[in-house]
């Protein structure tokens, strides 16, 4: 309450004198923040200084090289780069229907009794560890797709990246191995890792859709659906794409899964139900123990690229998902 | 013996908690008496880490379980060969296993030998099989039989249907579909593949140097950790993922190389292949030994494998060879004298004890004059108790008093339907006039619990049809009915089926094991079904209960959660979206 006086008022200059638990914890939380830029940048600087022997051997030639042989000189990165691609935007592609589905199930349609168990088992999907994922993927699931992936190329193969060669409809003696450790198996095993951390930023965002224009859509005759396609969606489309960015990261990043699922081959190959299929960190993953030290360069420069997409699509997402959290798409 | 069990309650007891394990484990090791006594200060042992081969890993994951007894904690990663000496040369690990030794050329790279002190150790031997899986219709083929050319072919894209001419050659008495070949290979760096392609540059370099032209390798190109791939190949990592990808069900005309022991647990058949004597023949412990009689044993005890390839014993299994564990022999980073004392425990007892159970587990067991040079080596190891072991009391089936290997001496002779030409073993004999038949010689599995043994019966020319049966092993699928061999006259030159079992069933008999009374073990690796349930015992319980502390972990939290959460709330309808309180 400021006295009310003559002289013409003057803001306060306000001073804070930080406790001594105040300035701990600042310094501590402050370190923190620094430390995960200092990991960051380290990461990336190892990577380069490691990498730069087997770039600097191979020029222009890493990038477009679909070969890995690095100790005959001869490597590069293009078909495994397009492979991790591959697998990582097959599994985004299931991933986020899929995802979407549950985010809006678990926040619009789910009875309440049931909600939170819901949210707990989706959450607890990201607690297997991957290799769990990957040995059912490879001793059970894979079995299980050929039927799937047989029906697409059988009635969609028309379609270039639905092909597969070898396969015959017609002939009974065809071998069905031409469907298995494709990029669409290890896919799906991915998508189904991705899942709980994409349903968890999409249903996140969801919940905070506000409750005032909720009801303003019901007041104006929307049935439930209605609501959630003029409020619901359009105030969690940051948090769709958002979730979308960061399983697209973790797809990308992906080891143990696919190491165990895929049959390595060396050429670009975007035939995504035909055997055979690569991707970045499960070549480290599968050579980095037998690798010469110029091998282990070259795998190196592998992660590097792997590292810098890996960078570019997080930052792309939690920019995303930062713009939007704050709700100023509100009033739009 | 005696001194054997005392020496082992005084040390269990001196630490105090594990008397009663003592007391236990004292009627177990008494017969076994071979480790000789420790010195009287009884420390307790250190864990030891190693890495590296999966060829030899079942002998030696099982020989790891056995020691557990004493207290000996080994730690072993099947990681690859050439990771297990990169990472013994690394430092990481105490010892490595691999199937070859530094120092060899791979793709015009020289693998270095590491800096710290390093010897080679042989741990056991087997024989890199051929393991198949391949139906004739609804039937599995169990006889398969393949010269080395036309491996080499199916291995280089070659040969892509199991219809061509060159396998129709080998199996005169199989009528072959036009299945696709898959060649299945290991993605990872691995001893198998060295071992394989070591013996594909050697016997077959015309069709591995074209191969190597082909996908972009330096000919002549020797052997490789690295198997080049090309389109129409499978690659999986380790020899788990090679086997499991040709046992399961989708994988019809998958080939792969792995060891023995992978494919006799995944209940899978393995090819005969062709010996230099013209005959086909199994990867069995006594057929490895038969075919190591020819490997001559370098000074550092590596292997020198070109007289194994051209053993010209009938008997032999060419794609033979050892395993080696690579010992340190200096107390230098990580490694300390306490390892070294646990690490040459460990070393004596699968040196002696654990060699019986090779043949056991798919291997065949070190002959005596490698036994020797290995304790030899032991002894180099830093810490290590220089024990008096009497090798004798090993109980290698190897092992005689005039020096010479038993196992290989007493190996039976192959059946003469196995000799290269018109007749095959376990199929219908071209032209056969009369009705002869006979019990699929389908030897038991002999690690299986329950086995009973392959029933060889029958066997005769004549005309009667007697059944063998295929007793339980501890295969799970594909199930075959236990009464197989319900076989009848055919015309000649088809392969019987059982249309009952649907497996191809032996005509003819495989009279070398009913002559030879032989019986078990001649081919093991057929499915066989599995032994009803022995019932409720402790273990069901135990599992039960393990599965319900599962169960309750994964549930109880949340619901523990929604309670109390509903409880401190008082009222309904609390439990809502964070933006219900927006209003």
């Amino acid at each position: 309450m400021p006295p009310g006086g003559q002289t013409p008022p003057e803001p306060r200059v306000l001073t804070t004198r930080r406790s001594g638990v105040d300035r701990a914890f600042r310094s501590v939380s402050g370190a923190s923040g620094a430390m995960v830029l200092i990991i960051m940048t380290l990461v990336g600087l190892f990577l380069g200084i490691r990498a730069f022997d087997a770039i600097s051997d191979a020029g222009f030639s890493f990038v477009t090289t679909q070969v890995w042989e690095p100790d005959g000189g001869n490597f590069g990165i293009a078909a495994i780069l397009s492979g991790t691609v591959f697998i990582a935007v097959t599994a985004i592609l299931i991933v986020v229907p899929l995802s979407l589905a549950v985010a809006l199930y678990i926040c619009e349609y789910a009875p309440r009794r049931i909600k939170r168990t819901l949210i707990s088992l989706v959450d607890l999907m990201a607690a297997v560890p991957s290799v769990v994922f990957g040995l059912w993927g490879f001793f059970f699931l894979q079995n299980h797709m050929i039927g799937i992936s047989r029906w697409i190329s059988t009635y969609f193969g028309w379609i270039p990246i639905f092909s597969v060669d070898g396969s015959d409809p017609d002939d009974p003696l065809s071998t069905a191995t031409v469907f298995t450790s494709s990029t669409f198996i290890a896919a799906v095993v991915v998508a189904i890792m991705v899942a709980p951390f994409t349903t968890a930023v999409m249903r996140e965002v969801f919940s905070q859709a506000p409750i005032g224009e909720r009801e303003g859509a019901y007041a104006l005759g929307a049935t439930k659906w209605g609501m959630i396609r003029s409020v619901v969606l359009p105030f969690g489309k940051g948090g769709i794409i958002g979730g979308t960015m960061l399983g697209l990261g973790r797809a990308l990043g992906e080891t143990i899964v696919v190491a165990l699922i895929i049959s390595p081959i060396f050429i670009i190959q975007p035939q995504i139900l035909q055997n055979g299929a690569n991707s970045v960190s499960a070549l480290i993953a599968l050579r980095y123990g037998e690798a010469t030290p110029f091998g282990t360069s070259a795998l190196m420069a592998a992660g590097l690229a792997l590292f810098l997409i890996t960078l570019v699509v997080n930052f792309a997402a939690s920019s995303i998902v930062a713009r939007t959290r704050s709700g100023a798409s509100t009033n739009e | 013996m005696g001194a054997l069990g005392v020496s082992r309650v005084n040390r269990f007891a001196s630490t105090g908690r594990r008397a009663l394990a003592a007391f236990a484990s004292l009627a177990l090791l008494a017969p076994l008496g071979v480790i000789a006594a420790p010195a009287a200060e009884a420390e307790s042992y250190v864990p030891v880490s190693g890495a590296g081969s999966t060829w030899s890993q079942n002998a030696l994951d099982q020989w790891r379980r056995n020691v557990n007894q004493y207290g000996m904690r080994i730690d072993y990663q099947g990681t690859g060969s050439s990771d297990g000496r990169n990472q013994f040369k690394n430092g990481t690990v105490d010892f490595a296993v691999s199937e070859i030794p530094y120092g060899l050329k791979d793709n015009n790279v020289v693998d270095a030998p590491p800096q710290r002190g390093f010897a080679y150790m042989p741990i056991v031997a087997g024989g890199t099989a051929f393991m198949y899986n391949l139906k004739i219709g609804p039937n599995r083929v169990t006889q398969l039989r393949l010269s080395g050319e036309t491996v080499a072919k199916m291995f280089t894209g070659v040969i892509t249907k199991w219809d061509d001419p060159a396998v129709k050659a080998d199996n005169p008495g199989l009528t072959l579909p036009a299945i696709q070949v898959v060649p299945v290979v290991r993605s990872d760096g691995s001893g198998t593949t060295a071992q394989f392609t070591a013996w594909l540059a050697s016997e077959q370099s015309g069709i591995w140097n074209n191969y190597c032209a082909k996908v972009g390798r330096a000919t002549p190109c020797g052997q490789t950790s690295n198997y080049p791939t090309q389109t129409g190949m499978v690659a999986q990592s380790g020899s788990l993922g090679v086997s499991g990808y040709t046992s399961q069900e989708q994988s019809v005309g998958a080939i792969t190389y792995v060891e023995y022991s992978y494919a006799k647990n995944a209940g899978f058949p393995v090819a005969k292949l062709l010996n230099k004597s013209n005959f086909y023949v199994e990867p069995t412990a006594e057929a490895v030994a038969v075919g190591l009689l020819g490997a001559k044993i370098n000074p550092d005890l590596s292997q020198n494998l070109s007289g194994v390839y051209n053993n010209t014993d009938k008997r032999a299994y060419p794609l033979s060879s050892y395993s080696y564990m690579i010992l340190p022999t200096a107390v230098e980073g990580a490694f300390s004298e306490e390892k070294g004392r646990t690490l040459g425990d460990f070393a004596s007892y699968f040196l002696c004890q654990g060699q019986q159970q090779a043949d056991a587990l798919g291997y065949s067991p070190l002959p005596i004059n490698l036994v020797k040079a290995g304790f030899d080596q032991i002894k180099r190891i830093p810490g290590v108790d220089t024990q008096n072991i009497n090798i004798n009391n090993c109980n290698n089936p190897t092992f005689s008093t005039d020096g010479t290997n038993t196992l290989a001496k007493t190996a039976p002779q192959p059946a003469a339907c196995d000799a290269k030409g018109p007749t095959q073993c376990g199929t219908q004999a071209a032209g056969g006039s009369g009705g002869s038949s006979g019990g699929s010689g389908s030897g038991g599995n002999s690690s299986g619990g329950g086995t009973t043994g392959g029933g060889s019966a029958g066997g005769t020319t004549g005309g009667g049809t007697t059944g063998g049966t295929t007793g339980g092993g501890g295969v799970v699928e594909p199930v075959v009915d236990p009464v197989t061999g319900e076989i009848t006259d055919a015309s000649g030159g088809e392969v019987v089926i059982d249309e009952a079992t649907g497996e191809i069933v032996a005509v003819g008999g495989d009279v070398a094991v009913a002559e030879t009374g032989g019986g078990g073990g001649y081919v093991a690796g057929i499915p066989v079904s599995t032994q009803a349930s022995a019932g409720w015992g402790p273990y069901t319980g135990l599992l039960l209960a393990a599965f319900t502390v599962l169960l309750a972990l994964l549930f109880a939290p949340p619901l523990v959660a929604r309670s109390l959460a509903a409880r401190r709330a008082g009222s309904p309808g609390d439990d809502s979206t964070p933006s219900g309180g927006a209003t």
